[in-house]
């Protein structure tokens, strides 16, 4: 995937593959389903209900959103081996958000290991989740590069 | 935290850090965010930047805080500003907590 600013928007150019990858990444949204919100200090327990429903309102908004955007494909523009769209600035960070729920969910998914995950110790289950991990990454940070152009 | 890239910026070398005396910002709740080894470094830079507005310089030293020492104290303020922080960090999957500073 290239994403290159012009001017306020971002025009994306992805290869029907990673398209592919990209869409089965987004699909998985929302991974995150237990709040993070509970630290060694949390707020006041008004605070913590407050922002779990918060998150999960969020979290319906964005299914929804992230709906409407793969169905817009068809307005993208195609050629051979890619398709062609614009985003805003607002989109693009909308999608970086969502990408990262994927990523740290599959994470949690994995147990929250501390350290990186060896290859051997992956079995079936848990590789779908290394997997959704590793690929959400991999278009976070090319969303990441974009945006500090 | 997962290193991306190494910012030029070290914890303890930018005076403009040394924020505001506590009689100017309270009453308060301290904003803190927890280091967790699956956000990218650039990652955590960027959102400190897009929820606090904060110079790259700023966000760097807080980021760099977080993933060496654990955790990072990013602002103290009112219960209603904290919240509204506390609440953006975890829209972007940190993680993020408030205590009251006794």
């Amino acid at each position: 995937m290239k994403i290159v600013r012009v001017s306020e928007r971002f025009q994306c150019h992805i290869g029907k593959g990673e398209w592919a990858l990209l869409t089965e990444i987004l699909n998985l949204y929302p991974c995150i389903t237990t709040s993070r919100h509970s630290g060694p200090a949390g707020g006041p327990d008004s605070s913590q209900n407050l922002l779990e429903e918060y998150l999960s309102e969020q979290r319906l908004e964005n299914k929804q959103r992230l709906r409407a955007f793969l169905a817009s494909r068809g307005q993208f523009e195609m050629t051979d081996k890619a398709w062609h769209f614009s985003v805003s600035i607002a989109e693009l960070e909308w999608l970086l958000q969502i990408l990262n729920d994927v990523r740290v969910g599959s994470w949690m998914l994995l147990g929250s290991p501390d350290k990186e995950l060896e290859w051997e110790s992956l079995e079936q289950p848990t590789a779908r989740h290394f997997w959704a991990m590793e690929a959400a990454g991999h278009f976070e940070m090319q969303i990441l590069f974009a945006l500090k152009d | 935290m997962v290193e991306t890239t190494t910012p030029e910026t070290r914890p303890g070398t930018i005076e403009e850090i040394q924020e505001k005396t506590k009689s100017a910002l309270e009453p308060g709740f301290l904003v803190i965010c927890w280091n967790d080894p699956v956000n990218f470094m650039d990652y955590v830079t960027h959102v400190f930047q897009q929820v606090f507005g904060w110079p790259k310089k700023k966000a760097e030293f807080h980021m760099l805080q977080v993933h060496e020492q654990g955790k990072s104290v990013l602002t103290r303020d009112s219960m209603e500003k904290a919240e509204h922080y506390v609440h953006q960090l975890q829209r972007y999957s940190l993680h993020a907590t408030m205590e009251r500073d006794e």
